[in-house]
């Protein structure tokens, strides 16, 4: 067998994955789409073209998948929400991620009163059922976009922290981090230099994850009304908006609903592919 | 179970080959071997890492890994057990075909307390009610002497020593009173100090009972301490076998001599080094055609990587696979 | 074991008694107060209603006085429905949740782990797909997807069930039930089958087929202990998830329980409900977590003793 770097080989092994693969095209086109996609239109989701109010799905028409009762284009407002779904995913589960993973290497490294004192912290918050604990933060920061994404964040981080935290505490102890400490290193160094590197298989593959979440929690939100609000347009609130017509005109639900649920199905399976290639002992 | 005294073969192993579908390939692990076990005996399987001596015996006991497959056979009390359903094995296994494994921190089970691990063989296979077979659990415990038995059976695993840990597996296996104890290499996971005990117990109540062990070491101390057979194994393939004091004395075979001038003696003199032999084990991939030991061999002739050479008899009690020591 | 369960039990008050606080202090520091999004009143008026609910007095006072109240089990009254107490309100929604959310519960935990032995038992069979393919679905398709999918097919077109509403009797809750546990049983489901196969390659499942005591005996004495326990682990934060859902489950279907009290209330800024609701779900989740820890502490001796 050739001699391929432990990241070659895991990153071969994922190629080798044809569902994760696949998934990740069809994923790749569906951002594509959202966010090149309303171009090729000469109207934006939220202008109101009154000679076709709730057209049907015409795929001659100017209105390809047809109109909401607004007259707005159905295609472009779904392709729209995914930008703000999609960003938002992307970006939650960056920031949430990155909180997160600093926060367990630096509890695990430290150890002792100040590991346990964060801990405890991470279980009371963990104690909340999550969606009180987005809709009170939500509220806390004033309601409001940035805040919606603030909720979303501060209640993600917490999975990634406590995994980091117990990978941090395992290298803790091994003895290169001991060298380096001898060789006089300080804490700040250790960590950011050594523990947060060495979680990087173990964040990859659950922090893969975190993406699918936070477009949950964000649909989720705007399915409820305290998220994306309207006339900005959201997977989550285009559903609704679906739900309410669902008995006479089911496109206005499946629509937005088969995109985000596309959407969740490839980044499952993405972040499964990645946790097969990363850690071979799973199957 | 009852033994009844002959010298005919215990176990008749014939041409046993282990072999593993490997993402690169097949990978054999086990070529042609071919030994028996009498009544009683204590037979010493050993070789380096690598050498295929653990898969002979999980071979034996239907325990191969999913991707192994075997071919030859294994006549043990009348019957093939390589050609046993799951269900005619489980007659087998646990009544008179024991094994103990090498790591004794994770072979009990953690959530059963260590009185029911040793009495559920007796229940399922004998018969035995509840309290009859924790009583003969507890006899056991002490015989294998764990220090106050009666509570200590009560105990889980996790408060057990590592020791005592494998003398409770030793307890469990012998317990049923096979005719055939399989021990892959019950004492390496052990601290030095207390494996010639633990060893050494395993050896006395196998004796008591009559049970016949095939003992699997990468240790010539430990063969040497306990073995009346020995059987030197490389690359799969016997390098050599024979009584074991003998052939500790005189080995012919290089493989064999090489592991033995490897092994530091009281007696030696002081030399400023240890002798060693070249190269690393074999490691997966396809048999070579001629001798395994052929990369690695000090004395080899042209010979030796184009044809390999067969097990022969040296004398009656002494077999080598070595071109140079070949039949008279 | 005593030591353990009385440990657990205090750290779970203890955390509960964050939970109050926090949320109590959360709540005063919101922007906006329960009344500043009425149509005008006057400043006078304003004052009285504030006065009457105690908003004038210093905020470690009114922590105070909670705190004595909820020691008689009184959670004030509710600042929007003025007529109704907290604890009127959610006594008349909790019956709901509580039904809707047990089952749940009850059907992920039972199907799911069902499905997991099946899947880890029959590797890559036909059985193991299907299970897989239901599984991945559960946990991709949202709930609030799949719901008014479900209502669609087997409401409206169907009529096996009503669309909504509680006036089916049992029928009714037949579809939020079953939509409520999907994403449950979808995870369950994924864990069980993993943990099994993992016990399955574990030392001592190997010493028990070494004892020939057969297959059944192995799996449900020696490897089936292991591999519940992830799972029973997972239960704490299932139920989270059901509570979760459950307010989805309420806003789809037309129940009248107390997840929808809370979304109205957090709009609504009216404190008393949403801390009433908070603390009756953070209670409920704590006593649960105890209750399967102990569960845990039961099942692995190596817990129990520290």
């Amino acid at each position: 067998m050739a001699d391929l770097s432990p990241l070659a080989l895991q990153l071969r092994r994922f190629r080798a994955n044809r569902l994760a693969m696949v998934s990740l095209g069809l994923l790749t086109c569906i951002i594509f789409a959202c966010f090149f996609g309303p171009y090729a239109f000469p109207f934006s989701g939220e202008d109101a073209d009154f000679d076709y109010i709730s057209a049907r799905i015409d795929l001659f028409s100017p209105h390809p998948f047809g109109t909401d009762e607004f007259g707005r284009d159905l295609l472009v407002r779904v392709l729209e929400g995914g930008q703000v779904s999609l960003t938002i995913g992307f970006l939650g589960a960056l920031v949430a991620g990155g909180i997160g993973v600093l926060y367990g290497a630096v509890a695990g490294y430290a150890g002792g009163r100040a590991d346990s004192l964060m801990m405890r912290a991470v279980e009371i918050l963990y104690g909340f059922p999550y969606v009180i604990l987005v809709i009170l933060l939500s509220l806390l920061l004033g309601g409001g976009n940035v805040a919606l994404f603030a909720a979303i964040v501060f209640t993600l981080w917490l999975t990634p922290a406590v995994i980091v935290r117990a990978q941090a505490q395992s290298l803790a102890k091994r003895e290169f981090i001991e060298a380096a400490r001898a060789g006089g290193m300080t804490p700040r160094q250790i960590v950011l230099e050594h523990i947060v590197p060495n979680c990087a298989g173990v964040v990859i593959v659950y922090g893969s994850l975190l993406v699918p979440e936070v477009i949950l929690a964000e649909s989720f939100l705007s399915f409820l009304g305290i998220g994306i609000k309207e006339p900005q347009a959201s997977w989550g609130n285009l559903i609704q908006a679906g739900v309410s017509e669902m008995e006479t005109d089911l496109r206005l639900l499946l629509l937005p609903g088969g995109l985000l649920a596309a959407t969740l199905f490839c980044l499952n399976f993405i972040a499964d592919g990645l946790r097969d290639a990363f850690d071979p002992n799973d199957r | 179970m009852p033994l009844t005294p002959t010298t005919a073969n215990l176990l008749s192993v014939r041409d046993l080959v282990v072999s593993f579908r490997l993402p690169g390939g097949a990978m054999t692990a086990v070529d042609r071997v071919t030994f028996d076990v009498k009544p009683g005996e204590v037979l010493g399987i050993v070789g380096e890492s690598g050498s295929g001596k653990s898969q002979i015996l999980f071979s034996l006991m239907g325990l191969l890994a999913a991707n192994g497959s075997v071919g030859g056979q294994a006549v043990f009390q009348g019957q093939n057990l390589l050609g046993l359903t799951p269900a005619a094995l489980d007659r087998v296994r646990g009544v008179s075909l024991s094994m103990i494994f090498q790591d004794p921190m994770t072979s009990l089970n953690p959530y059963k307390r260590v009185g029911d691990q040793l009495a559920e063989g007796l229940r399922v296979h004998q018969g035995l009610s509840k309290s009859d077979a924790w009583r003969s659990a507890v006899k056991m415990l002490d015989r294998v002497r764990i220090p106050d038995a009666a509570n200590r059976a009560r105990r889980y695993p996790h408060e057990f020593s590592g020791g005592m840990r494998q003398r409770v597996m030793i307890a469990m296996s012998l317990l049923v009173r096979p005719a055939l104890l399989l021990a892959d290499e019950p004492t390496t996971a052990l601290d030095v100090t207390i494996q010639a005990q633990v060893l050494d117990l395993m050896a006395e109540l196998a004796r008591e009972i009559g049970t016949a062990i095939i003992l699997v070491t990468h240790d010539l101390g430990v063969v040497a301490r306990l073995c009346d057979r020995v059987i030197v194994l490389y690359g799969g393939r016997i390098m050599e076998q024979g009584s074991a004091e003998p052939l500790f004395i005189n080995p012919v075979h290089p493989y064999s001599q090489g592991l033995l001038a490897a092994t530091p003696r009281l007696t030696d003199a002081l030399t400023p080094r240890l002798g060693t032999i070249p190269g690393t084990p074999r490691s997966g991939g396809a048999m070579l055609p001629g001798c395994p030991f052929a990369p690695r061999c000090t004395v080899k002739i042209a010979a030796c990587e184009t044809t390999q050479p067969p097990l022969t008899a040296i004398t009656p009690d002494r077999h080598a696979a070595c071109h140079l020591t070949g039949a008279p | 074991m005593l030591r353990f369960v009385l440990k657990r039990t205090g750290d779970g008050l203890l955390t509960l008694a964050a939970l109050v606080t926090l949320t109590f202090f959360a709540l005063r520091l919101a922007p906006g107060g329960p009344f500043s999004r009425n149509r005008k009143i006057s400043p006078e008026v304003q004052a009285n209603i504030e006065a009457a609910f105690h908003l004038d007095e210093p905020v470690i006072q009114q922590f105070g006085r909670y705190l004595w109240g909820l020691a008689h089990l009184d959670l004030g009254p509710s600042t929007r429905f003025r007529d109704y107490s907290v604890s009127d309100l959610i006594a008349s929604g909790l019956p709901y949740s509580l039904t809707i959310g047990f089952w749940a519960v009850v059907v992920a935990t039972f199907v799911g782990i069902g499905f997991g032995l099946i899947g880890a038992l029959r590797r890559n069979s036909a059985t193991d797909y299907a299970v897989g393919v239901i599984a991945v679905t559960g946990i991709a398709v949202p709930i609030f997807v799949i719901g008014p999918l479900a209502q669609v097919v087997f409401a409206l077109n169907l009529n096996w069930v009503p669309v909504a509403g509680t006036d089916g009797g049992w029928r009714s809750l037949v579809l939020p039930i079953l939509v409520l546990s999907l994403p449950n049983i979808a995870y369950i489901s994924r864990l069980t089958r993993s943990a099994m196969i993992e016990t399955m390659r574990e030392n001592y499942v190997r010493t028990a087929r070494a004892k020939g005591i057969g297959p059944t005996r192995t799996i449900v004495h020696h490897a089936l202990t292991g591999a519940m326990l992830p799972v029973i682990a997972y239960l704490g934060p299932a139920t989270a998830a059901i509570i979760t859902g459950s307010i989805l489950i309420e806003t789809i279907f037309a129940v009248p329980g107390i997840g929808r009290f809370f979304v109205d209330a957090a709009l609504n800024r009216d404190y008393p409900l949403v801390m009433g609701i908070t603390l009756l779900y953070g209670g409920l989740l704590i006593a649960f977590n105890i209750a399967t820890d102990l569960l845990r502490g039961w099942m692995d001796p190596r817990v129990r003793h520290g």
